[in-house]
């Protein structure tokens, strides 16, 4: 056999059996590899090269790649049951501020200098160690960093705020073409959608995206940007209808005479006001 | 406009506000959504009660505007 056909013969041997290991391996992104896995990855590529360039036995070779990608398969599994084999295996995480302080000598064990440690931070959209309540290096080298109470970002929790729940929005057209399982899943149909886009006035074949939010409006993204398209606004509407349909019971309440009616219309005047007060989150949030 | 026929406006309008809210009641993809919505439409229910039992009244004293 010429060399180079053996050669072909091996490199594409072995890029199956390396695409089918790889495979078996999970969807860790290599950008987030541990050390361990990063000298599985690294050994496992040398020895590939050199069973394809004949550099050893082809068998011997496959043996040696078969190990250094199964073993971690292996290793990693009993790692999922074990939290003692996985921080023999990945390392533990190094606490390097604790309660605002630096933690002098875990910097040291884990050879981290000042310097990176502020890079890291500022990674983090952090400036000033100040703010800085708690920051962990994690066995894969990054830094996680949790702020100081009254420096974290305000959530509507924080304001006490009640917000409407909201689930993914769903893509249902895309490139113009509609995509029927999201619209069946959120139970819509064709009908809908195109009730839908001729009230907006747009052809399907116009329209390079729509989504449907959790509230159940439709958002497009025409080819043609020059089209302006009514922002969705019924929510809003809506609630200004209810406090409108309140202000006129009040009215009415001041304007009749018999005292039976106007206490009818004061206490649904007040049931109107309560309901709005709780549907705000649902309609203006 | 007499009373009667403006109570009649704001009764029409409840009613379609109702009907919005069983709307998105169905369309809620979040059991508290879903909830939420479900107890507003049952509230517009007891208020539509009021009104069209006040709204009869009026027609009753004052039948001339009846069906107005």
């Amino acid at each position: 056999m010429p060399a180079w056909v053996e050669i072909l013969l091996r490199s594409l041997g072995i890029l199956v059996l390396v695409f089918i290991l790889m495979r078996l391996g999970g969807k860790k992104h290599p950008v987030n590899l541990t050390p361990f896995h990063f000298v599985v990855l690294s050994v496992a590529s040398v020895l590939a090269a050199l069973t394809i360039l004949t550099a050893v036995n082809f068998a011997f070779g496959v043996l040696a790649i078969g190990v250094w990608l199964l073993l971690p398969l292996l290793f990693d599994y009993l790692a999922l049951r074990s939290k003692a084999v996985h921080d023999v295996m990945h390392g533990k995480e190094t606490v390097l501020i604790k309660q605002g302080k630096i933690m002098e000598e875990n910097m040291e064990k884990a050879r981290l200098t000042g310097e990176e440690l502020l890079k890291a931070l500022r990674a983090k959209n952090v400036f000033s160690l100040a703010d800085v309540e708690f920051a962990v290096l994690e066995a894969s080298g990054e830094v996680n960093v949790m702020l100081k109470a009254d420096k974290k970002p305000v959530t509507p929790h924080d304001l006490e705020w009640k917000v409407m729940p909201q689930t993914e929005p769903e893509t249902i057209i895309l490139d113009g073409n509609i995509l029927h399982d999201p619209l069946t899943e959120l139970g819509l149909t064709r009908g809908w959608l195109h009730t839908r886009l001729e009230s907006a006035g747009v052809a399907l074949d116009n329209v390079f995206l729509g989504q449907v939010n959790s509230a159940g409006e439709l958002y497009l993204d025409l080819f043609d940007d020059a089209i302006q398209l009514p922002t969705p606004s019924i929510r809003e509407l809506l609630f200004a209808n209810l406090e409108k349909a309140q202000a006129e019971l009040t009215t009415y309440s001041l304007e009749t005479i018999n005292p039976e009616a106007k206490a009818m219309y004061r206490k649904n005047a007040d049931r109107l006001r309560a309901l709005a007060e709780n549907l705000r989150p649902y309609l203006l949030r | 406009m007499t009373v009667g026929s403006q109570l009649k406006q704001t009764i029409a309008g409840l009613h379609g506000i109702q009907g919005t809210f069983r709307l998105y009641a169905a369309q809620a993809r979040h059991d508290r959504t879903r909830f939420a919505f479900r107890e507003a439409c049952k509230v517009m229910d007891d208020i539509l009660i009021d009104l069209e039992g006040r709204m009869r009244s009026l027609e009753f004293t004052e039948p001339q505007y009846k069906g107005l």
